[in-house]
């Protein structure tokens, strides 16, 4: 039996319905998980939006003028919203297509192997083998600031506003900060950042933060790093917030608080500590294939622990069922060539190790840039902002990690997966041909100067 | 396709298989054999199984006679639909074989089992008809590229065998293609790419002399005449020339009926392997309840304190759900410890004493019945028990055990308890000397020092080889696994 029917939990009841185990899948809410309601797809189609916002402001480069050009946000939520529906529906589908069967409730394990399913107060006792937690994770509060809906927003209240506000405060600068600022950046709304850590999207390469800030910058974002949100006053129509950096405290006046400071996991009253059901800063302990320290209970997903994505939760999930059923050949996960996607503008792309930690694990490193200033279909696009960056271990070859800002960069990554994958060098990269003119060339390029043959540059 | 020509391998059962011989073929040469018939039985140093069709043709030909031994991926035989040429067939058998294409493979009764040898010191004789390419060591190690090493897998290909040519030695897969073009091979690949591609591959050949129905024949085949080999008089490629690059093209010479494969096939193909193993077991059966004088022994065990342990490490324990069932088969290894004279298999004629209890469980499945079996379950802990009968019996529902997860096995238990079955007869599993039949734990009446009370019991039946096992033997064991069950912490012991 699968506990919830995000993409890591419907994906691994579809999978095992395939190895021809009895499927049940036990979700509380709306089949889909965070992903398809409340994450991944409504903002991405909440930022084609900005993308459009944007176009239209650089239209006149391209000869364009207009007036009287007008913007209904709540229309762009209405349309975010139709797709999170659908996609619901489709695997609502594949649920049924698989045999899988569906229990609507909240699921708590009553024992080991053994789940209680609370259906508007009716409850019903499922014995399973095996059990699959593929519960999630919600946003994290902080203690002194906590999300109220109002005010402060999570990421849910942030992708169904009902009016666009004028001045806004994003605190937490990981993927799910940057992508909420550059979207009401482009949206027209005054955005304010803050961030603990000394750059934006401490997570990816230093490089690539770097000129993600600068990107930032330019387009009128506020980026206070180093930086504390200490507290929030909301007593007057605004909200006071005191932020204390390098440069002292200040008070500043905002619309609206968006909080993003990481997320934590969804293990309450599930019985699990009850069971000694080991768990580690909020997240489920788990071994390469999900198995955790209780019989026959496996978690993966968010719930499992960083990295927080989608495809991260699917993987597991096939790796998870295969590795029960005895599949020859499954490879436990390798948090290393897992590639994470940020959809700010230019979108952040990357796999596998930064400079710094490639540095750190002790690898004498090769590493390779390419700026697509030097792109001829960037420039064209007029979206030459951007860089490839490729770390390769010197003496193996291996891709320790490749980082890519730019625009669609996030399409091209599993370029760089695939040739992790393979275990390809960079030879074996510099001697594939790559399509002209694509942005994707700079991909080329920065193998090629990790060789120190680059041609274009 | 009906033109496709499909061997038949030696198969792999189980990890320690390198070879096997030749029991019976089912079928002769010219025979129709349609996708899931047994075809032929092999034999290893552990068991006897049957090759089962992997598709629908004529047997074409037999490589590995009665009585000979062949290693593991050996071609045996050969199925193919009737339409396809002999030339077809003695280039593919000559790929697969390296050996001379017309040696009448079926007519080399030499080798013809000489003795009814124990198996376990089979003798170590390669066939002589394995592919050169394929022999050699372990080539895990070989540097090569994912397709590189795939297509060896297809074409049976030993990666020791390659000179790679790319960086570091690494074999390409052009590299491997050319290996095996040398030896004689032809490439996988679809044949439709071949037909027509001579032309541009080649270049113009109608300055070639050939004889007119050559020409012909190379034009409706896509083969150009650049490519024959000439052996005609005056110089000219003749038919036979044009034919022998279309055998080793795999271009059907005549038109195929495409009405062969259609139809009974496919649905045939499922219920065929589910009858199979319905048939085993009715055979299996039949044949041990025939042959082993079954006798049985009966007894009761009262099973309160087993639960409250049960209970104590369940709890204390989360790396475990250990069941009653778990109990009982840590409880029959200690007493197979105790009286090995039950830890047997017969075979009519040989009985073999174990030092380990290799115990099998019977698991229900869809579509009949398997015994995986807990091997060494005397040296493994009741958590350890559990775990490896909860795996084993997942992967069964799925059909996902390996041939040696269960076959074999020293002693078998068949539990019925869940049902809420009080007690029953079980059928011993040969080659095993007796099996455990287990009801379900109730609450009894009992009368102890001559008042009635209550206990949970449980009621043990064993069926025993007369043959093999005397009585005595029996109720001893009955005796020490009550023993076991009722105190369990005399397992410990």
């Amino acid at each position: 039996m699968v506990v919830g029917g995000g993409p890591g939990g419907y994906v691994a009841a579809i999978r095992a319905a395939q190895l021809g185990f009895k499927t049940a899948l036990v979700e509380k809410q709306h089949l889909g998980g965070v992903c398809l309601n409340w994450g991944c797809i409504p903002t991405k189609a909440l930022l084609r939006g900005a993308d459009i916002a944007h176009t239209l402001k650089e239209a006149e480069r391209f000869g364009f003028t207009f007036d009287n050009l007008s913007f209904d946000i709540k229309k762009l939520v209405q349309h975010s919203r139709s797709v999170a529906g659908k996609l619901t529906q489709g695997v609502a589908y594949l649920m049924q297509k698989n045999g899988v069967t569906v229990i609507d409730g909240t699921a708590s394990l009553a024992d080991k192997c053994l789940l209680d399913v609370d259906h508007n107060g009716t409850i019903t006792q499922y014995r399973a083998t095996h059990i699959i937690l593929a519960t999630g994770a919600r946003a994290r509060n902080l203690p002194s600031i906590k999300i109220d809906g109002d005010s402060v927003w999570g990421a849910r209240e942030a992708m169904t506003p009902t009016a666009l506000p004028r001045t806004l405060l994003v605190i937490g600068a990981g993927a799910i900060g940057v992508e909420f600022a550059s979207l009401y950046n482009d949206l027209g709304t005054d955005v304010t950042l803050v961030e603990v850590e000394n750059r934006i999207t401490p997570a990816e390469d230093s490089d690539i933060s770097a000129l993600a800030e600068k990107a930032f910058k330019q387009r009128g974002i506020k980026v206070l790093t180093n930086s504390i949100v200490q507290s929030l006053d909301n007593s007057g129509a605004n909200t006071v917030a005191l932020i204390s950096g390098s440069e002292g405290q200040q008070h500043l006046e905002f619309d609206q608080v968006i909080l993003a400071v990481g997320i934590t996991g969804n293990i309450e009253n599930m019985g699990l500590e009850r069971l000694n059901v080991a768990s580690q800063r909020g997240f489920l302990q788990t071994d390469g294939f999900g198995k955790t320290n209780l019989a026959g209970l496996y978690a993966i997903g968010d719930v499992a622990g960083p990295p927080w994505l989608a495809h991260k939760a699917s993987h597991e999930a096939v790796i998870c069922v295969e590795k029960i059923a005895g599949v020859e050949g499954v490879k436990p996960l390798n948090k290393d060539q897992i590639p994470g996607c940020t959809y700010c503008r230019p979108q952040i792309a990357s796999v596998g190790l930064t400079e710094a930690q490639a540095k750190a694990a002790g690898h004498s490193i090769r590493v390779g840039r390419f700026n697509l200033n030097a792109n001829g279909k960037a420039l064209a696009i007029n979206e030459a902002e951007g860089l490839v960056k490729t770390v390769f271990d010197e003496h193996s070859g291996e891709l320790l990690g490749a980082h890519m800002i730019g625009p669609e960069v996030t399409e091209q990554i599993q370029g760089f997966g695939i040739a992790q994958q393979l275990e390809a060098t960079e030879h074996e990269l510099a001697q594939s041909i790559f399509a002209h003119p694509t942005v994707s060339e700079s991909m080329h390029e920065a193998v090629l100067d990790s060789l120190g043959i680059a041609l274009h540059q | 396709m009906t033109t496709e020509i499909k061997p038949i391998n030696m198969p792999k059962w189980g990890m320690e298989m390198s070879e096997g011989d030749i029991n019976a073929w089912y079928f002769a040469v010219g025979d129709k054999v349609n996708a899931g018939d047994d075809l032929v039985d092999i034999e290893t140093s552990k068991i006897i199984n049957t090759v089962t069709a992997s598709s629908s043709g004529i047997l074409r030909a037999i490589i590995g006679a009665q009585g000979e031994t062949h290693a593991v991926g050996a071609l045996l035989g050969v199925i193919a639909s009737a339409e396809t040429s002999d030339a077809d067939i003695e280039t593919f058998i000559a790929l697969h074989t390296n050996a001379a294409p017309k040696s009448e493979p079926e007519a080399a009764p030499e080798v013809v089992l000489t003795e009814a040898a124990p198996a376990p010191i089979a003798a170590p004789q390669v066939s002589s008809s394995a592919s050169k390419l394929a022999e050699g060591q372990d080539d895990s190690l070989v540097a090569a590229s994912p397709v590189a090493r795939r297509l060896a897998a297809e074409y049976a290909v030993n990666l020791n065998n390659i000179t790679g040519t790319g960086r570091h030695g690494r074999v390409s897969k052009g590299d491997l293609e050319a290996a095996v073009v040398a030896a004689g091979g032809r490439l996988i690949g679809n044949t439709s790419n071949t037909k027509g591609s001579g032309v541009a591959q080649y270049g113009d050949d109608s300055h070639v002399k050939a004889t007119p129905v050559a020409r012909r024949l190379a034009t409706q085949l896509g083969i150009n005449l650049l490519e024959c080999r000439v052996s005609g008089d005056r110089g000219r490629v003749c038919k036979a020339d044009v034919d022998a690059v279309a055998a080793l093209k795999q271009i059907p010479l005549a038109q195929t009926d495409s009405r062969a494969t259609a139809g009974t096939g496919n649905t045939a193909v499922e219920s065929q392997s589910i009858s199979g193993m319905r048939k085993t077991i009715a055979a299996r059966l039949q044949s041990s309840k025939q042959t082993a004088p079954h006798f049985r022994v009966h007894i009761d065990a009262e099973i309160d304190a087993l639960l409250e342990v049960r209970e104590q490490i369940n709890h204390s324990n989360s790396d475990a759900k250990v069941s009653v069932n778990d109990f009982i088969v840590k409880a029959c290894a200690s007493a197979l410890m105790k009286v090995p004279a039950l830890n047997v298999q017969f075979d009519g004629e040989q009985l073999s004493y174990f030092s380990n209890a290799d115990i099998s469980v019977a698991v229900a499945i869809d579509d009949g019945l398997i015994t995986p079996i807990v091997t060494g379950a005397n040296h493994k802990g009741l958590a350890d028990i559990s775990n490896t009968i909860r795996d084993l019996a997942t992967r069964a529902k799925l059909g996902r055990l390996k041939p040696d997860e269960f076959q074999g096995g020293s002693f078998c238990i068949s539990n019925l308890g869940m049902y809420g079955i009080k007690q029953f007869d079980a059928i011993i599993n040969p080659p095993q000397g007796a099996i455990l039949a287990v009801g379900t734990g109730e609450q009894r009446p009992v009368v102890k020092d001559g008042t009635l009370a209550v206990a949970t019991v449980m009621s043990l039946c064993l069926s025993s080889d007369h043959r093999i096992i005397d009585g005595a033997v029996a109720a001893q064991f009955m005796s020490v696994l009550k023993g076991y069950l009722e105190q369990p912490a005399t397992m410990l012991g």
